[in-house]
């Protein structure tokens, strides 16, 4: 740790007051989703202390959450984005083992034009792409919500370069014991894998999580909504109360910023993790 | 002889993924491409929807605000985060912890952020009680043609400046520190160590940073849907609010995937030159 100096303070100090900055709306969110609907409006002007620090608690707002429409729009996004990393892993791990490990005419090709094609953003070919899904009478289904998500190549990729360093002598002595490809991959890079594996799971279920334009055009259905959607529409419908719509906001933003805390201790954890065998 | 045995098995192991790039990226560009190339009520490809949209009031204001808003947001939202990651490139205490609240409204839905915001904007909500404090009168926001704009940017700043600083910081820790101690010695000050060692060692992640965001700031979406729906006035109306619109408010396909078409080639050469740029450095 540095010597404390006046320069030291001082940078400090900017420090704390940049994350002020940041941390204010999401502090606002909290309080506010833990007042009385009276009190979310009533001591912003002119700033007292009653501004950042409720002076009546409810849990009102949360449990209305979880009674009133709000509660299905949150099943279907957690669903969406639980089944998206199981599918999802298990569309781009064997994809991402037969680029690293299986040595055939035309990887280096097909890798190419697996990551080139990913470049084109998602967003960017939505609307194309829900005519395609109508078609197929996709609207307002779960397949439609999660397919998009299952093939990804910054999944593929990050698995890619991890199972390449999973050094070659381990999977030609699975060979001579008599190992197929599959009993390779399922019983040699998987069980290896597993933090890789979970950073890929992690990002699958954030691209879900935070999916806005592609679950507003496929699931738009009061009992298809997911959750970010149906925040933004509640948001301006009269007859929600700000409390509902804050609880809400709160609980789709604990989810993720969970996931980035746990995230970094989960990466130093990992590295004791791989001493011990179990 | 196992080399075709070989190929066969990947195959297997790379259909899905294949199928996915297929059905995912492909058909779609391919689709948009088709619809984009007929005309309504055409049987024979033409360039109509592509003169119609570049004659159309509505679509070449969507141009121009895309345009304007690129050239303030990226510059701002780059000077933003390296500013950041200089201050948080540090051995203080709970550097760690600081980091992360920067980069937590990246975390959150950009849908859940934006609602937040649009309370926040209301004129009676955080915003306005905060320039209270200072004395100043009660702003419009996202109500205003004059401030709208300048309001999403603020919030897509909000969102995304902690990620790029993120990638910043890894890029300063790359540097070695043999430099700084060489350029000390020769006297530099603070100024000129930034100048001749962080900002030249950090044009690589510079250069990802600033295409990269260029790319996401061109497919904003959420927050204009949320906050101001492309107006007032169409002071808003970013391009993918106006393919959108066109798509699901008009019902002019073939408008909507001409747009589609002009935003991923825009995109994919963004993209290319990056490589390119990239590519150069690394022969060095």
């Amino acid at each position: 740790m540095e010597r404390i100096t006046p320069r030291s303070v001082l940078h400090m100090a900017v420090i704390i007051a940049v994350a002020l900055v940041f941390v204010l709306p999401l502090y606002w969110l909290t309080i506010s989703s833990l007042r009385p609907e009276d009190d979310i409006f009533r001591y912003l002007n002119p700033f007292g202390p009653w501004t950042f620090i409720p002076n009546r608690v409810t849990f009102d707002n949360i449990i209305g959450l979880w009674t009133g429409a709000f509660a299905r729009a949150i099943f279907n996004s957690l669903f969406v984005a639980i089944v998206t990393v199981i599918v999802g892993l298990a569309v781009c791990a064997p994809a991402a083992f037969a680029l690293a490990a299986i040595e055939f005419p035309g990887r280096s090709l097909i890798f190419t034009a697996m990551i080139v094609s990913f470049l084109i953003p998602f967003d960017a070919i939505a609307v194309p792409l829900f005519y395609i899904m109508r078609g197929f009478s996709l609207q307002n289904t779960y397949a439609g919500l999660i397919l998009p998500g299952v093939g990804n190549g910054l999944t593929v990729f990050l698995l890619r370069q991890f199972f390449m360093g999973i050094p070659k002598e381990l999977r030609e002595a699975a060979m001579i014991d008599g190992m197929g490809w599959f009993q390779i991959f399922w019983r040699i890079y998987l069980p290896l894998s597993v933090p890789a594996l979970i950073s890929a799971g992690l990002i699958m279920f954030i691209f879900q999580w935070q999916a806005y334009l592609w679950p507003l055009l496929i699931a738009p259905s009061n009992d298809m909504k997911v959750a970010p959607v149906a925040l933004a529409q509640f948001s301006t419908e009269y007859h929600v109360s700000f409390g509902i719509i804050f609880a809400g906001a709160m609980f789709l933003s604990l989810i993720p910023m969970a996931i980035l805390v746990g995230f970094q201790q989960y990466f130093t954890g990992s590295v004791a993790a791989t001493g011990s065998k179990e | 002889m196992s080399k075709w045995r070989n190929f066969a098995v990947a195959m297997i192991f790379l259909l899905p993924a294949i199928l996915s790039v297929v059905v995912l990226r492909l058909w779609p560009a391919l689709l948009a491409l088709h619809q984009s190339l007929l005309a309504p009520r055409a049987t024979v490809y033409s360039l109509d929807n592509y003169t119609y949209i570049f004659t159309d009031p509505v679509f070449l204001n969507s141009v121009w605000i895309t345009l304007l808003y690129s050239v303030i947001v990226n510059p701002l939202q780059i000077a933003i985060s390296l500013g950041l990651a200089l201050l948080m490139n540090n051995k203080l205490p709970l550097t760690g912890f600081w980091r992360s609240i920067v980069l937590l409204p990246v975390a959150i839905p950009q849908s859940v952020s934006a609602v937040v915001w649009a309370v926040a904007f209301r004129p009676d909500g955080l915003l306005n009680s905060l320039l209270a404090v200072f004395g100043i009168g009660p702003q419009r926001y996202i109500t205003s043609p004059d401030q709208a704009l300048g309001s999403i940017i603020l919030v897509v700043s909000w969102i995304g400046v902690g990620y790029w600083m993120t990638m910043l910081i890894a890029g300063l820790q790359d540097i070695p520190k043999s430099l700084y101690e060489a350029i000390t010695i020769d006297g530099a000050n603070a100024w000129q160590r930034f100048r001749y060692v962080t900002l030249p060692q950090l044009r690589r992640p510079l250069t990802f940073v600033l295409v990269a965001d260029t790319v996401a700031n061109f497919l904003v979406f959420a927050p204009v849907n949320i906050l101001t729906n492309g107006g007032p006035q169409g002071s808003t109306d970013l391009v993918m609010n106006e393919i959108y619109t066109s798509a699901f408010i008009n019902g002019d396909p073939g408008s909507a995937s001409a747009g589609t078409i002009v935003l991923v080639a825009l995109v994919l050469v963004i993209v290319l030159v990056q490589f390119r740029l990239m590519g150069d450095r690394g022969e060095h």
